[in-house]
């Protein structure tokens, strides 16, 4: 054999084995970067009003992805954060924002009418949804979601604030609780866990 | 003595006390750790925490529940699954665990975390996550300790036990009468 030959031959070898050893590392199990539910949980339909008045079933909205955010449009801190890193998440899916539905379900129906929803939401992505409804229905989704809700009255009576949990939830194109996320978790780690969760359908 | 016999029995000196305290630190470096080793000292596992079915019902009667503990020890790193065998769902600091399924957390900072949390009557779990002594921590002990004890005792020995060559061993020679020069004269 020639010396060519043999050196082609290594060369053949070598690259067959950088390909058996990167399709091993690029086809592995995806390590989501939330908090796994797992086994995933049929996520608890709901059927509440958007900000434009519509009907927002829960199990209307499947093979989408889903991250619904608790909060109030009075919120100083937390909930514009959150909205904000929604907005963000829009923009860089881009086109595969297409595939995924921003909720924001308000703990403060008292004041967060539809008209304040759209007002408030208008300011980051109109296409986030914004819902409300009455008091006994969102108690049994705030219930149903394990949130935690309570009015916290200012010095001077006349304000509140309303304390809240201030995770996401992430549900799947199949309507399953997939996965949560931290208040503050870095905006990239969901976005992965996104592109990912709505190749799936 | 010269500046360059100096030198060469200075630098003599400095390595062979390096080797001694090399072998000082290591010994006592690791004595300790063999000792004082805690059981965060160990590669990030997987820890899994059980919420066993009742638990809601016994804590909202005031009632611990003996398998889970108030306060757990994590190293960085590790990734904390809390299976939920309840009939209801259950949170702990960031994480919802709905009934009959698990959710998990990995540590990524060492710090002392008190998580509000459903399944303990005082609603409080404290998590203390703490940096594993690892080899490379070890390592970087050896590597600063070994240097400065080495340069201690060099210089100690040098006020004690100045540099000084060997004594050269001066052989006697014996007078050989010189045959001539002045009897020819």
């Amino acid at each position: 054999m020639q010396k060519t030959h043999i050196i082609l031959f290594g060369i053949a070898i070598l690259v067959g084995l950088i390909a058996v050893v990167g399709a091993f590392f690029l086809t592995g199990p995806y390590a989501y970067q939330g908090s796994l539910i797992d086994p995933p949980v049929q996520a608890k339909d709901f059927s509440l009003i958007d900000q434009n008045g519509g009907t927002f079933r829960l199990s209307d909205q499947q093979g989408k992805v889903l991250m619904i955010f608790f909060g109030y449009t009075n919120c100083p801190d937390e909930c514009p954060a959150t909205l904000a890193e929604f907005k963000g998440l829009i923009s860089q899916l881009g086109d595969a924002a297409q595939q995924v539905r921003f909720v924001f379900i308000t703990v403060d129906p008292e004041r967060d009418t539809q008209e304040r929803l759209q007002e408030y939401l208008g300011n980051f992505d109109p296409s986030i949804i914004g819902l409300t409804g009455n008091l006994t229905d969102l108690k049994k989704v705030w219930n149903d979601y394990g949130i935690y809700q309570e009015e916290i009255l200012s010095e001077d009576t006349s304000n509140y604030s309303v304390g809240h949990t201030n995770r996401i939830y992430a549900i799947d194109v199949h309507g399953n609780l997939r996965l949560t996320y931290p208040f503050g978790i870095d905006q990239d780690k969901i976005l992965q866990d996104l592109v990912h969760l709505s190749r799936e359908n | 003595m010269d500046t360059k016999t100096a030198l060469r029995l200075g630098t003599r000196r400095f390595l062979i006390f390096f080797a001694i305290s090399l072998v000082f630190i290591v010994l006592m470096s690791e004595t300790s750790f063999y000792f004082l080793k805690e059981d965060s000292d160990r590669a990030p596992k997987e820890v899994q925490l059980i919420i066993p079915e009742g638990t809601a019902a016994r804590v909202a009667n005031g009632e611990t529940v003996a398998s889970i503990p108030d306060k757990m020890v994590f190293t960085l790193g590790d990734t904390l699954t809390v299976k939920n065998e309840d009939v209801v769902s259950h949170e702990l600091g960031p994480l919802w665990i709905p009934a009959g399924s698990s959710a998990s957390l990995v540590l990524e900072q060492a710090s002392k975390f008190a998580y509000t949390c459903s399944f303990q009557p005082s609603r409080y779990l404290g998590l203390d996550v703490k940096n594993p002594t690892t080899w490379l921590t070890r390592l970087a002990a050896f590597g600063l300790a070994t240097p400065a004890t080495a340069f201690f005792l060099f210089f100690y020995s040098i006020i004690i036990w100045p540099i000084k060559p060997k004594k050269e061993v001066v052989q006697e020679v014996p007078r050989v009468p010189v045959v001539g020069v002045n009897e020819e004269r």
